[in-house]
């Protein structure tokens, strides 16, 4: 199974997309001649394995693939291509790579390519360091990858640490510039609501690109594939990724990472005898039927699922078998063959559950579970700080620690004073001075603070009714079950954003930190030509708050600014699946996130 | 009339040539045998200047020498007064772009556009040639080679950069019969080579050799190269007309001319056939040897084009052409093609008779394909009624033809009306349609935007649907710059009136003109029109406007922008640092960036900005910072690293910290970091061991008591206020790895712990030492945790009674109902799998 996913059942043509970005490659590759080594930024490998299969790259010239580091390239290859963020550092690995090249007299062409673009501030590096001349600079503009038939990433796993603690807004442009992209393709969405600093600046530069863009005459009459946008800062909702996602994707990310859309497995997980082989490495989206159905589901259950279709089979088998030959048809023995294709989808996820269920049955995990579910109910502040100040004694991980340390802070509205002190020097006591600089990181984004007001989460959690009680997970009715019980504020917005507006909550909204906007684009006047002389498309234009008049349903593309977690996407699936609900969701963010892949952006090397 | 029409066609073996007239020259008393004359191609314009080097009888003209230009059909665009510097004028030649190049006899060439006005990009040939004086020159239109008195060749191919190369050596004593250039469009090397005619034979020169053919057909008096660059004409001293290939390997022709005397000039027209021009007659030779002479009694000038050749002549302009076969088919006396058939039927249909009905039906079966000639033959006409004759034809037989494709038709009215328009005597541009064609509608576009032909230049943009920015961006430059007394606010409504048409036009190239031509204001004015920042913002940054870029870079949300105007902020403005500072301070997108690179790239300057903006908290964060990276190239002595500059930087941040009372925390870290470090240096250089350094507090009291030095362990407790809890659970993890059970039994009973019981319990399981554990389980006083630790040890009875004693909370018995049962899935499955006993399935 092929790590790229399939993107046949997407509710817009995101394979258009993918090819789009796959001939955009061909075309950096071959406009080197002749043979290349082409060497990556190591984050880039990733994604660049789900734009493209690795044959690509081998058909168009290139031997060899490697990750930058400060040693140079080990082989003769007289071309070499880098394919690079623009970061500085990267432009200094690189730098010293040409640099010790000229100093052995080897003669190479180097190219650099900018994914997604050039900068003035990498040049900049190239120049100071003596190599701007002798390198050819190129870009590629891959903004969107698609991760699965629904979700869109620009993978920029630092977006979130340098909008809101370092100012610098270079991801929020790169996502007006790819949302603009995904406009050319899809038309100019006719709704946009967004809640959040981010959201709307990220608004502004979209209107911006569209007053400078060429009024082009196809995009007028393109009917918009698209029919709202949300956009939503994570800033809105940072309690939502300090929690444990408890669906089954969820889970699998929590406990054993999931990077662009595959994970990797010690090989006896899998059940495969022989240790000291290389992880395995199992892509993880809806190519694979079994966890297309799974995925989404809450841990609780998946065991039950897998039991049940274990038994299915074994049933089936026991027919087969069992019957003799003379009363079997030969369409019975077929169907039963196509089932045994499932097998190994099977043997995986009971693999992979059960060493899960591991971690889960662990009084470590149920009992930090229960904090969690304590701090999110907003009560017992003491239990839960000593709770947290037991950690750092034990000397847990920092980020597991500090996800804690985060919940406790934004559902107390702060810690207070005494212990904030307290606190923040017990973390530099037991891991270190350097993590001055996350602290402050912590604090400048707004993750950990001091007490000053009364906190508004009582109201914010019963004003979205954020809590659930009695809610049954394996047959839920409410998107909280991927929490088993607690319903993610940012779904919440997104579910009130399609059901009567904000306005509804206006109360509680307001208590959420960064303005929010509900605006229309495209000028009505346009609108009104289209449905004069397209009398087949009647009705089509009004169709705002009631869609799918003539049966279609409407696609509506929710953005999170600053990273969205997997449970989170199950709840917008989730949303999707119920009945009576006529939105399909796509969903685009700047990076696949957990609280621990979010707080480690916090956390500065040093 | 069209009876009389092929009676004035020539025939040369089976081909049909014809000679017609363009125009009657506007100019008046000019003698093209006094002038030296340079015409360009595509109907381009004509230069003159009176050529010095003929004895010419001055009437009442002035004794400087004037050069003139005029449009093809003869209106002066201008004229002025030859005073340029450099001894004789040599030669002028037009180049593809209209430039007209005037090449003296030092060497200098000089560059006028087709206004007369110099360009300032004059070039010389160098040295060399300036001493040698040039003798001689052949000018392309994309180069031009020169031969200087010494007999030498240089040649200059690229007038972009115009680099002059000295080709090979000829080694001549004497000047060359003649020379002749072949474009490097058509040479194997792609450079260009000079054929030189000498003695009997001819050289071929290029930057490299020089290679002689050992020719005894000469010795040539004339040359000329194929359009195609595949054949050479000659016309050797004995009068006859060869026809070689350029590598004189072949002869195709060979003609003898009777003539004694070399013809005046000799020129290709078309690929076929040769014109040869003797005063008072011009001949044509075609490719089987057969010729046809024209008399005149005027001087001529032969202007080869890609389809025919211009004759100018003092009174008109012709053009010599070989008729289209669609021409030919429709208009050959006696045809009967179905072309003519059809040019008949309209005849007869004006005339309202029934033959063309007649007609009609003769040709039905190949009416499209006489549709097609006529509308061909339309487009090689160039009277206008002529044309419409033809198109009505075609549109006639189009009635009775089902399939015809309609834009056939329509694009052939399109193109007649732009050639039409040309072809006008005030515009002067007498394009055929294959020339129009070659030369592609964009070039004609930009040649009449260059004659400032806006008007036209736009309506043919419009009407061929082509981009109409470039015209109107053009047009707005010449505004500009011709109306220079005109106010700002005046000439701007006049320019935004023209140029809102184009919606995406770029205001900011208009502006950048404005700006050279001194015009400030109007270029501000200007770009506020412009929507794109991307345009805006160089501009400002470039018109001094910094800060204004500044604020449009950020209001773009482009990061990269707002990079691109710091950096030209701080480095090429003669802003002071501190204005910069002053500059980005109040705009906190471009402040935070600027901190992000000089994190990175300009420490110290990072620090002067803190100081300058009253921030000494965040000008500390940079010495913390200094430290870190310090660390890495840390001096190492005696096997520890000594960290006092380390120590130093970190106590410069705490002071800066100390001076503003919010951050007394941050202060306080950073004086404990400082005296950690010496602590940890000390012990590194007591023990000899480099592993202390950079561990945290808590890790170094762990590292101490494992090496059993609790001495140091405790100074550090008591020196850093190390709390009890902290230390507890410290001190018990570190004793039980270093298994010193003796010592954490003695430790629990010190006092009671104030962590209890339970970390004595982890660290004993941690550390697999289940009877260690036994004793500090009993201890513990909560019953849910003692059946959670027996539970660990694997003794269920234990646990079960010590559960028995506690009310599970809801919440974990839930979840522990769905998590605990694990294994029925898995060994269901098992025995499932091993029974079908699938072959590759793992």
């Amino acid at each position: 199974m092929a790590q790229i996913p399939s993107l046949d059942h997407a509710p817009i043509n995101l394979s258009a997309l993918r090819e789009q970005a796959q001939k955009e490659l061909i075309q950096i590759l071959s406009s080197v001649r002749g043979k290349k080594v082409l060497v990556l930024d190591p984050k880039l490998s990733g994604p660049l394995a789900l734009v493209a299969q690795p044959s690509l790259l081998k058909e168009n010239g290139v031997e060899n693939l490697y990750h930058l580091s400060a040693d140079p390239v080990a082989s003769e290859c007289k071309n070499v291509i880098y394919l690079m963020r623009p970061r500085m550092g990267l432009m200094k690995l690189i730098s010293s790579q040409i640099q010790q090249d000229n100093i052995q007299k080897l003669q190479k062409n180097y190219t650099v390519v900018f994914l997604p673009r050039r900068t003035i501030i990498c040049e900049k590096v190239l120049e100071e360091e003596g190599i701007l001349g002798s390198v050819t600079i190129l870009e590629y503009p891959l903004y969107l990858i698609p991760f699965d038939e629904d979700v869109l990433s620009l993978e920029l796993d630092m977006a979130f640490k340098e909008t809101k603690v370092d100012g610098d807004l270079s991801a929020l442009w790169y996502l007006g510039r790819a949302i603009t992209l995904l406009q050319a393709q899809f038309g100019v969405i006719p709704n946009i609501k967004g809640k959040g600093k981010a959201a709307v600046q990220v608004a502004d530069i979209l209107n911006r690109m569209q007053r400078e863009q060429m009024p082009d005459a196809n995009a007028a009459v393109v009917t918009p594939e698209i029919d709202t946008m949300i956009l939503i800062d994570r800033q809105v909702d940072l309690v939502t990724p300090m929690c444990w996602q408890l669906t089954y994707e969820g889970l699998i990310d929590e406990f054993l990472t999931i990077s662009n859309g595959a994970v990797e497995l010690d090989p006896t997980i899998m059940g495969i005898a022989q240790s000291g082989v290389k992880k395995a490495k199992v892509p993880l989206n809806s190519s694979d039927k079994l966890y297309r159905e799974l995925r989404d589901l809450n841990f609780g259950v998946v065991g039950q699922v897998l039991r049940n279709k274990a038994t299915s089979m074994k049933q089936d088998y026991n027919d087969v078998t069992g019957g003799g030959p003379q009363h079997q048809s030969v369409s019975e023995l077929k169907d039963f063959v196509k089932k045994l294709n499932a097998l190994p989808e099977l043997t995986r996820h009971t693999n992979i559950a059960q060493h899960l269920s591991t971690f889960t049955t662990k009084s470590k995990f149920l009992t930090r579970l229960s904090i969690e579910q304590t701090l999110v109910e907003g009560l017992s502040y003491d239990i839960s700080f000593e709770f947290v100040e037991e950690m750092i004694h034990r000397q847990e991980p920092i980020t597991s620690v500090l996800r804690l340390l985060v919940l406790l802070s934004l559902t107390s509205g702060g810690l207070q004073k005494k212990h904030f002190d307290y606190l923040r020097r017990e973390v530099l006591h037991t891991y270190g001075f350097e993590h001055m600089f996350t602290l402050s990181n912590l604090e400048k984004a707004g993750l950990l603070k001091k007490q000053e007001a009364k906190s508004s989460w009582q109201n914010i959690k019963r004003g979205f009714r954020l809590v659930v009680e009695d809610q049954d997970d394996a047959n839920p009715t409410d998107v909280s079950y991927v929490y088993s019980g607690y319903a993610p504020l940012s779904i919440r917005l997104v579910q009130h954003a399609l059901k009567g507006g904000w306005k509804a909550v206006d109360e509680v909204f307001k208590l959420l930190p960064g303005q929010s906007f509900d605006r229309k684009q495209g000028s009505q006047a346009d609108q009104s030509v289209l449905s004069r002389d397209g009398s087949a498309r009647e009705g089509s234009v009004t169709a705002d708050s009631a869609p799918a008049v003539d049966g279609r349903r409407a696609v509506v593309l929710v953005v999170f600014i600053g990273g969205v977690t997997y449970a989170e996407i199950s709840a917008l699936r989730f949303l999707g699946a119920q009945e009576g609900m006529k939105y399909d969701f796509v969903i685009a963010t700047t990076k696949l996130i957990n609280g621990t892949s979010l707080l480690k952006s916090m956390v500065e090397e040093s | 009339m069209a009876v009389s029409m092929a009676a004035e066609w020539s025939e040369l073996y089976n081909r049909f040539y014809r000679k017609q007239e363009m125009y009657t020259m506007c100019w008046q008393n000019v003698d093209l045998s006094r002038h030296k004359v340079a015409c360009a191609n595509f109907g381009g314009p004509i230069a003159i200047i009176r050529d010095d080097s003929k004895i010419v009888q001055l009437r009442s003209e002035s004794a400087r020498a004037k050069l003139l230009i005029y449009t093809a059909s003869g209106v002066l665009i201008t004229s002025f007064l030859w005073d340029r510097p450099g001894g004789r004028l040599i030669s002028l030649g037009w180049t593809a772009d209209e430039v007209l190049l005037v090449l003296v006899q030092d060497g200098t060439v000089y560059r006028y556009n087709i206004h007369g006005e110099l360009t300032d990009r004059k070039f010389t040939f160098g040295k060399e040639v300036w001493e040698q004086g040039v003798a001689d020159c052949i000018i392309w239109g994309s180069g031009l080679v020169c031969l200087t008195e010494a007999n030498q060749l240089f040649a200059v191919t690229n007038l972009e950069d115009p680099q002059p190369i000295k080709l090979a050596d000829p080694h001549l004593e004497e000047p060359p019969h003649c020379m002749a250039i072949i474009d490097p469009q058509f040479t194997v090397s792609g450079n260009v080579e000079v054929l030189l005619a000498v003695g009997t034979t001819v050289l071929i020169v290029d930057a490299d050799a020089v290679q002689d053919h050992n020719l005894l057909i000469g010795p040539l008096q004339k040359m000329t190269v194929s359009p195609n660059g595949t054949f050479v004409a000659c016309f050797t001293h004995d009068g006859r007309l060869l026809v070689v290939s350029t590598d004189f390997s072949k002869t195709l022709v060979d003609f003898n001319t009777q003539s004694a005397l070399p013809p005046e000039q000799l020129v290709w027209c078309g690929l076929d056939s040769l014109l040869l021009y003797w005063e008072d007659i011009l001949m044509m030779v075609g490719p089987y040897g057969d010729s046809v002479k024209y008399p005149y009694d005027e001087p001529l000038f032969l202007i080869p084009e890609c389809d025919g050749v211009r004759i100018l002549s003092n009174t008109y302009m012709e053009f010599l052409e070989r008729l289209s076969d669609a021409t030919v088919s429709i208009f050959k006396i006696g045809s009967t093609t179905p072309a003519a058939m059809l040019y008949d039927a309209l005849d007869h249909f004006d005339k309202r008779s029934s033959k063309a009905d007649e007609n009609i039906r003769l040709i039905i079966s190949s009416l499209p394909e006489a549709v097609k000639a006529c509308i061909d033959a339309a487009g090689h006409e160039f009277d206008i009624s002529q044309q419409r004759t033809l198109m009505r034809a075609a549109a006639y037989g189009r009635a009775f033809c089902s399939q015809f494709p309609r834009n056939k038709f329509k694009d052939m009215c399109r193109t007649l009306r732009v050639l039409n328009a040309v072809r006008r005597f005030e515009i002067g541009i007498p394009l055929t349609i294959q020339q129009l064609e070659v030369l592609t509608p964009p070039v004609l576009i930009a040649r009449l935007i260059s004659q400032h032909r806006h008007l036209l230049a736009l309506r043919i943009s419009e009407h061929l649907g082509l981009g109409q920015e470039t015209v109107l961006i053009h047009w707005a430059c010449s505004k500009i710059a011709a109306a220079s007394d005109v106010p700002d606010g005046v000439l701007l409504d006049m320019l935004v009136e023209k140029l809102k048409v184009c919606p995406m036009i770029s205001y900011a190239a208009v502006a950048a003109n404005a700006h050279r031509k001194g015009r400030r204001k109007l270029a501000a004015l200007l770009l506020d029109y412009e929507p794109r920042s991307s345009e805006q913002v160089p501009l400002l940054t470039s018109m001094g406007e910094e800060e204004r870029a500044l604020v449009k870079a950020i209001e773009s949300g482009d990061t990269d922008l707002v990079y691109f105007t710091i950096f030209h902020i701080w480095h090429q403005s003669r802003k002071s640092t501190l204005e910069f500072f002053r500059i980005i301070q109040s705009r906190p997108l471009a402040r935070d960036l600027f901190i992000v690179y000089a994190r990175v790239s300009e420490p110290e300057l990072l620090k002067k900005f803190y100081v300058s903006i009253g921030a000494p908290q965040c000008c500390a964060e940079v010495f913390l910072r200094e430290s870190w990276s310090c660390a890495q190239s840390i001096v190492v002595r005696q096997g520890s690293a000594l960290q006092g500059p380390r120590v130093k930087l970190i106590e410069q941040a705490a002071d800066l910290y100390a001076q503003t009372k919010d951050y007394s925390f941050e202060a306080k870290a950073a004086e404990e970091h400082a005296k950690l470090l010496k602590v940890q240096q000390d012990l590194e250089a007591a023990t000899g061991q480099p592993i202390f350094v950079d561990s945290s507090v808590s890790d170094t009291i762990r590292t101490c008591i494992t090496l059993g030095n609790h001495r140091a362990a405790q100074r550090i407790r008591t020196d850093f206020k190390v709390s009890d809890k902290r230390f507890y659970w410290l001190k018990i993890f570190a004793l039980a790895m270093t298994k010193n059970w003796d010592a954490l039994e003695k430790f629990s009973k010190e006092k009671k712990p104030p962590v209890g019981y339970k970390p004595f319990v982890e660290a004993c399981i941690e550390e697999d030492e289940k009877d260690e554990a036994l004793k500090y389980i009993v201890k513990l006083s909560d019953p849910q945790e003692r059946a959670e630790s027996y539970e660990r040890l694997g003794m269920s009875a234990e646990a079960a009674t010590a559960a028995a004693q506690t009310k599970e909370s809801e919440i974990l018995g839930r979840l522990k109902s769905t998590f605990g049962q694990n294994s029925p899935a898995g060994a269901l499955f098992d025995s499932l799998r091993d029974r079908l006993s699938l072959p590759g399935v793992s």
